[in-house]
């Protein structure tokens, strides 16, 4: 008897003409916006790949083992374009220095600021809006709809019992809900698939069905919500009013509001302590260094050229002997203690990212209770643009410094071979002031004098340039996995589980309430 | 006949379920709106003052030196604004803060307590309840006007009697406006009420007159949706069908298509990131310090010696104020085409009356991105009076070479700039310069004419739909 009950309701809501006008906004959005979605996200690929390869390119260059900063960027993610989620918000890439941490401030992944005045757009927005409002339209009327038309007591005064009815009933709005949906998702992955830009793992499938399942079971639950307003309402007007404000409240009041009493309740650090408190570490820093026994007066032999070492940085071209062996003894030092104080820094940093994540959290899990919200979460915890997936790339860039700075202290025994800083070797820089600058210096003629110092600065430059670069084909490779999806999946369980535990919630009072329900 | 109508419409809307919920719901956000309000205004004109402060007095300490003082890096914060309340217009995610000297400026940044994470959510401000609440109100308040009569069988009824049908219309518009302005003057009331009795939100006479003018402009908004739903209600059979269809039409244009525009924007306009301008920026000036080493400037003016008459100070003064004018117009055309860009999404949302409206009300208010653009404005004039003043106090000293330049090394070396102190009081500082109401009614005259055009097209249209309407 369910089953006959829920295949007529079944056939009768898809001719609602509430229906058809819902499924066709949902689908001509979807056709709308998806491409600009999957364009976007083309363009951060392109981005990416472009910085990749001007990093990729200076490895090129490299000279010299301190020179050896390189950036390391974050993929960006193709589920976006199903929830945007904050990744975009937060920095997207870091470089690997001894000296200092870079990219303090968070959103620099966002190319103008300015644009947030618009609010976010990705496939979620249609879902958690357009559909969610369906599923009310679909539910508000079921039972009190049903008792203004008369036709739940002819249907009552059967051998049907009540609650084959609204199990009926509550199939049958599932099902027609179901198609919206599934059509929805079927237009995003054509158009997914269509686009050059995107090509999609095995895990990036199982995501986008998981997606699809939470999907049904958020529809589920908000029809089951509005099961639960027909069931207690006696009029369908009423019914759809009161529906429709309880949505507005789920949709907009509850997360603003919840953001407000978020950025109340749990006020993030002022960024002049954090900036005073990184300052305060490489001042501790530089002060511990320049506490180092000197005998050497600093600039003493050396020749500096900067820029043409790799990643921006300067190289010591020529250094004579005492200098060398001054920086032999200081940089084994030296170094170390500035990968402890990094190691500080980014500890600092990693406190102040966090409060900022902690007061997201909050204001999700104030407005939280509601289906929109957590439909929001996992769909963001899935598509892996939320928090998670930041710190797991956050995690590998730690240990990757440490690689890095590993190789280092490897290749230059423990930061003793000059090749740490100088591509030079010892009598080179006595070799070419003995060429080059001698004659400069005796030679009284002005012309003369001018002449052989272009002809120095110019062999100067020449070693510069020519000095061999390093084989680094053995450097440990930045890569990095995103989140996996078991871990990925513990994180959304929480949410899942209060997601199903709301639906089922929501189906059990609407059955109490409808037991009790007067049908004249 | 008109008044009675009126009058009967809105004591009918009052008595009902609806209006009590949104009356309930609309007045509770907006007190919830006031305390927000108030409590992040008050944390923002503390960190506003000491920050400020802390500026004014590093501008102080250079004052024993002319050339210390055109050489500064002022630090210049937006102020905290008390029309914020009405339309913060996402203010939390513009740069906030300048920094310049008499020669070079930098791009604006955002500093500041703000978490870029939750740069996503709306400041429950007027504009956002009014745009998003009101309007729903207005369309449950009229979806079922003139087809709910005719379900109930009374607009027949009605019309069999002497009453002509526009009157009729008119006379349910009228007492829609009306029962929405309950809510709407209510809530305000209610906010203002809150936001004045903490003492720290000063309102002046000025901005008074822009409320003022928001209100009405919210009335003018809020007509488009109670007209559209009458154009609707009077072509749909039933007030269910009619609710379906409105309900589609006012999320398209209050949610989604203002979504679009991020979208749409990046779509027409391209901005460089911030790290690509300052690739550009470098690789311009120096180029332009390759030109200097070849002696585009004269040939010694790439040579720094203690001794001036040794060097050309005059052509390396040239070259200065060359890279930086170059770097500071790199910096405003960057600027130019970040505004240029949300112009760009702005002019595709603008198809939905809740953008016109937000941006209506933000140019009124002087916030957002309006006000964005004016600071970048009003930043560039004070750097030039700045280093008109820079200039003319150069000129007092007959030490001075008389060339203003960035250039700390020829300032302190050779005096390319006066050394003598000046008076701190004479100094010019930054004083953020707020628009007169008719300049900023200039500025929304255009969104509130294009507010004014809806609600006539759906006059209109609600006109003749309900002349045709078939009441059986």
């Amino acid at each position: 008897m369910i089953w006959k009950i829920a295949k007529k309701e079944f056939l009768l809501n898809l001719m609602t003409f509430k229906f058809v006008i819902g499924t066709t906004v949902c689908i001509v959005l979807m056709a709308v916006f998806m491409p600009g979605l999957v364009s976007d996200y083309g363009e951060r690929l392109q981005n990416y790949n472009g910085n990749v390869a001007m990093n990729e390119a200076e490895f090129q260059k490299v000279k010299v083992y301190n020179n050896l900063t390189p950036t390391v960027y974050r993929t960006p993610t193709v589920l976006s374009v199903f929830s945007k989620g904050i990744v975009d918000r937060l920095e997207n890439s870091e470089r690997i220095d001894l000296d200092e941490v870079s990219g303090t401030e968070t959103g620099v992944g966002e190319t103008n600021t300015l644009l947030s005045v618009f609010p976010t757009l990705d496939v979620t927005l249609i879902f958690k809006i357009v559909i969610s409002v369906l599923a009310l339209l679909m539910a508000y009327d079921v039972v009190s709809g049903e008792r203004e038309q008369g036709t739940l007591r002819l249907i009552l005064s059967n051998t049907t019992s009540r609650h084959q009815v609204l199990l009926g009933k509550l199939l049958a709005g599932w099902m027609t809900l179901a198609v919206p949906v599934t059509v929805a998702f079927i237009i995003a992955l054509l158009i997914l698939l269509t686009s050059n830009a995107v090509s999609l793992s095995g895990a990036d499938w199982l995501r986008i069905a998981l997606m699809y399942v939470v999907s049904l079971v958020f529809v589920g639950s908000m029809f089951n919500l509005g099961l639960l307003v027909s069931a207690v309402s006696r009029g369908s007007a009423i019914a759809l009013v009161f529906a429709l404000f309880l949505w507005l409240c789920m949709a907009t009041i509850l997360p603003n509001a919840g953001a407000h009493i978020a950025a109340q309740l749990r006020p993030i650090e002022s960024p002049e302590q954090f900036a005073a408190r990184l300052k305060a570490i490489t001042d501790q820093r530089d002060r511990e260094i320049a506490d180092l026994p000197r005998d050497i007066q600093e600039g003493e032999g050396t020749s500096r050229s900067d820029g043409t070492g790799a990643f921006g940085n300067g190289l010591i071209v020529f250094a004579n002997k005492p200098f060398m062996d001054y920086l032999t003894r200081l940089y084994p030092i030296t170094e170390p203690h500035k990968m402890q104080c990094i190691d500080k820094l980014l500890h600092v940093k990693a406190e102040y990212l966090g409060g900022l994540v902690r007061q997201k959290h909050l204001a999700d899990t104030l407005a939280g209770v509601t289906p929109i919200i957590l439909c929001e979460r996992l769909m963001s915890t899935l598509a892996g643009t939320d928090f998670g997936n930041f710190g797991s790339f956050k995690g590998r860039v730690r240990t990757y410094r440490h690689e890095v700075a590993d190789y280092i202290r490897d290749k230059t025994a423990n930061f003793t071979s000059p090749i740490y800083f100088t591509p030079s070797k010892e009598g080179d820089q006595e070799r070419f002031f003995e060429t080059y600058f001698k004659p400069y210096d005796q030679t009284q003629d002005k012309a003369e004098k001018a002449k052989l110092y272009e002809i120095a600065m110019q062999k100067y430059q020449q070693a510069a340039t020519d000095a061999p670069t390093l084989a680094l084909q053995d450097f440990p490779a930045f890569t990095y996995r995103s989140q996996s999806l078991m871990s990925t999946l513990q994180q959304a369980i929480p949410a899942a589980g209060l997601l199903i535990v709301e639906g089922i919630l929501f189906f059990a009072l609407s059955f109490v309430a409808f037991l009790r329900y007067d049908v004249r | 006949m008109i008044p009675l109508i009126i009058r009967k419409e809105v004591l009918e809307t009052i008595l009902s379920l609806r209006f009590t919920l949104s009356l309930l719901l609309i007045v509770a956000t907006f007190a919830v709106g006031g305390f927000a309000f108030v409590s992040k205004y008050e944390q923002q004109v503390q960190d506003y003052s000491v920050d400020s402060n802390r500026s004014l007095a590093a501008l102080r300490d250079r004052t024993s030196r002319l050339y210390r003082l055109a050489l500064h890096k002022q630090d210049i914060y937006r102020a905290p604004k008390s029309l914020t309340l009405c339309v913060e217009g996402f203010e939390k995610s513009m740069p906030n803060y300048y920094r310049l000297n008499a020669f070079s400026k930098e791009l604006p940044q955002i500093k500041g307590r703000t978490n870029a994470l939750m740069f996503g959510f709306f400041d429950v401000d007027w504009v956002f309840i009014v745009s998003l609440f009101l309007s729903f109100g207005a369309m449950v308040f009229a979806h079922d006007s003139l087809c709910g009569e005719k379900e109930a069988g009374t607009l027949a009824l009605l019309l069999a009697g002497s009453v002509p049908r526009h009157k009729i219309l008119l006379g349910k518009y009228i007492a829609i406006m009306l029962t929405l302005g309950i809510p709407l003057l209510l809530g305000i009331l209610v906010n203002l009420l809150i936001v004045t009795r903490s003492n720290s939100v000063a309102i002046h006479t000025g901005e008074w007159l822009k409320i003022l003018v928001i209100v009405l402009t919210s009335f003018l908004y809020l007509s488009i949706f109670a007209l559209l739903s009458m154009f609707v209600s009077s072509r749909a059979k039933r007030s269910v069908i009619s609710m379906v269809v409105l309900l589609f039409i006012w999320v398209g244009l209050v949610i989604v298509i203002p979504s679009s525009g991020r979208t749409m924007a990046q779509g027409f306009q391209k901005v460089p990131t911030q790290v690509e301008l300052q690739r550009q920026v470098g690789d311009a000036t120096s180029r332009l310090s390759e030109d200097c080493i070849a002696g585009k400037y004269g040939e010694k003016a790439g040579t720094a010696t203690p001794d001036g008459n040794e060097c050309d100070p005059e052509g390396r003064a040239r070259f200065r104020n060359d890279a930086t004018q170059l770097a500071n117009r790199m910096i405003d055309e960057h600027i130019n085409r970040m505004i240029a860009q949300v112009a760009a999404g702005r002019h595709f949302t603008g198809i939905s009356p809740a953008e016109i409206y937000r941006r209506a009300c933000e140019s009124i208010a002087g916030t957002g991105i309006q006000r964005f653009s004016q600071l970048c404005r009003q930043t560039v004039r004070y750097q030039d009076d700045f280093r008109d003043y820079i200039c003319t106090r150069d000129n007092e000293d007959p030490a001075s070479l008389h060339l203003p330049c960035e250039d700390s090394y020829a300032a302190g070396m050779w005096k390319a700039m006066s050394h003598q102190p000046v008076d701190f009081d004479t100094v010019p500082r930054f004083q953020e310069r707020d628009l007169a109401l008719g300049q900023s009614l200039k500025l929304a005259i255009w969104d509130i004419g294009l507010l004014g055009l809806f609600n006539l097209a759906f006059f209109t249209a609600a006109w003749i739909s309900f002349m045709r309407y078939d009441v059986r």
